[in-house]
């Protein structure tokens, strides 16, 4: 494992308004690792997700990605947020699926893949196009790939937005509930390819209701307990042994 | 019958005169008019807070105005600071504002109505601003103003009959003419609305074709 971890979260604090929703988070990822977060709904979870990938302000801490602070710039006592530009230099490291699959409607499946590939990595458009139906054939789209999202199910869109993301080649890739929008007979083929992915090497943070799925896929399991982290550690320890009796009332609640 | 067919054969460079008048207003109004109300319709969507300030004046200010008075006021309000334009420039003007106005309101609704997940989505891609309006937003909501945006086309021929007002030769000031020389009252108007007719059904088609054209599943 290498000495510093990919991603760096420290002392992280956001609130909307009044309500504090992280109350300090602090979580290292390493290259290569796979975490999952779990929790209860309103625990903090997406939005910790949402604040690596500079969807959302933060308040307090800082999030480290390669060693270098993302999302801010600090000024002596004060801390500016970045231009838009500097942020989307940012994001492209990351990258991010989300719950309602989010393509772009008016883009076939392969349009919305080679996007970023042309616009934000500067890829000529042959090239954009090949390494894009290299991405859907892996996530075994590519008899779809002249497809619109409309013509596909849920499990098929959600699939070219992960292909989305990781043709992208991001350091880090951020999984947001991927499989809550997705009808139960869906559910796996979904899961199945990010376990794929996840044999590849590919550093993923995972938001997941999915207790077998994140107990199968993870390095470490990350509980969230109503903005704080309540316990960390290996899948196994966490969903076996938990310590806490939050963690095990949760765990008791989310398996029937 | 005979009288009105001769006097229709006279009149025949007066009405083509008129009609040619016409479309050129709408054309160059359209044009001008889309343009401008696409970047008012952005910037009264994403501007920052001056910026969407002036436009949200601007819009409704223009769409509070009767086209019949901005067409006065865009030839009469010049000449207080000693600027006379054509009456033509002036006409094209006043359905260039209005048209703007109704297309920066129709272009900001429908950039409303785009789900916000579609913006996370493209800056999780690491695309910046600029390009996500180009790549991801405007081609939406283009799609989704065009009929409304056609729906403007037609209802800015109908306007440009105002320009009559500060004597601009198009098709209605060509008609009162010919009918001010003939006394044809009913015929010659029935010509006029027929060859409007024309022109708005063409548009209409026209706008059907191109909704074919962009349309996707």
């Amino acid at each position: 494992m290498h000495p510093q971890p990919l991603l760096q979260i420290k002392a992280l604090t956001k609130r909307f308004h009044k309500l504090e929703v992280l109350k300090g988070i602090d979580l290292d990822v390493h290259q290569g690792e796979v975490v999952s977060i779990i929790g209860s709904s309103g625990s903090g979870k997406t939005t910790l997700l949402r604040c690596v990938n500079l969807l959302e302000e933060f308040d307090g801490g800082e999030i480290l990605l390669d060693g270098g602070a993302i999302g801010y710039r600090v000024h002596g006592e004060r801390r500016h947020r970045l231009r838009d530009r500097e942020l989307s230099r940012q994001r492209a490291m990351t990258g991010m699926v989300f719950q309602a699959f989010n393509l772009f409607p008016h883009l076939t499946a392969l349009g919305n893949v080679t996007l970023g590939l042309t616009q934000v990595k500067g890829m000529a458009r042959a090239e954009a196009r090949a390494l894009a139906a290299d991405w859907l054939g892996r996530v075994g789209l590519a008899a779809r790939a002249g497809s619109y999202p409309s013509q596909l199910s849920g499990g098929q869109q959600q699939r070219v937005a992960i292909a989305r993301a990781l043709a992208m080649n991001p350091k880090l890739v951020l999984l947001d509930e991927i499989t809550s929008a997705l009808d139960p007979e869906l559910v796996q083929e979904v899961l199945q390819t990010v376990k794929a992915i996840a044999g590849q090497g590919t550093t993923l943070l995972i938001v997941t209701h999915e207790m077998r799925f994140a107990r199968d896929v993870s390095n470490r399991v990350v509980f969230m307990d109503s903005g704080r982290i309540g316990e960390m550690g290996p899948a196994a320890d966490v969903f076996n042994n938990p310590r806490s009796p939050r963690l095990a009332e949760f765990l008791r609640s989310s398996r029937d | 019958m005979d009288y009105f067919l001769n006097e229709l054969w006279i009149s025949r460079f007066a009405l083509t005169e008129g009609f040619l008048r016409t479309i050129e207003i709408s054309v160059l109004s359209i044009t001008f008019g889309t343009l401008a109300g696409l970047a008012i319709g952005v910037a009264l969507t994403y501007g920052r807070l001056p910026l969407r300030l002036l436009s949200r004046v601007y819009v409704d200010v223009i769409r509070g105005t009767p086209v019949l008075v901005l067409v006065l006021a865009c030839f009469y309000i010049p000449t207080v600071f000693r600027i006379s334009l054509e009456a033509l420039t002036a006409g094209v003007l006043a359905l260039t504002l209005f048209c703007a106005a109704h297309v920066a309101e129709i272009l900001r609704g429908a950039l409303i109505a785009i789900p916000p997940g579609q913006t996370e989505a493209a800056r999780s891609i690491g695309l910046t601003f600029p390009k996500i309006l180009g790549f991801v937003l405007l081609p939406q909501a283009l799609r989704a103003i065009l009929p409304t945006w056609i729906n403007t086309g037609a209802e800015l021929v109908k306007a440009s009959t105002l320009v009559s007002i500060i004597g601009v030769g198009e098709l209605l000031l060509k008609t009162q003419e010919i009918v001010g020389r003939n006394f044809l009252t009913l015929d010659f108007y029935l010509v006029a609305g027929l060859l409007y007719l024309i022109v708005n059904y063409a548009i209409e088609r026209l706008g059907a074709a191109v909704e074919r054209r962009v349309s996707q599943p």
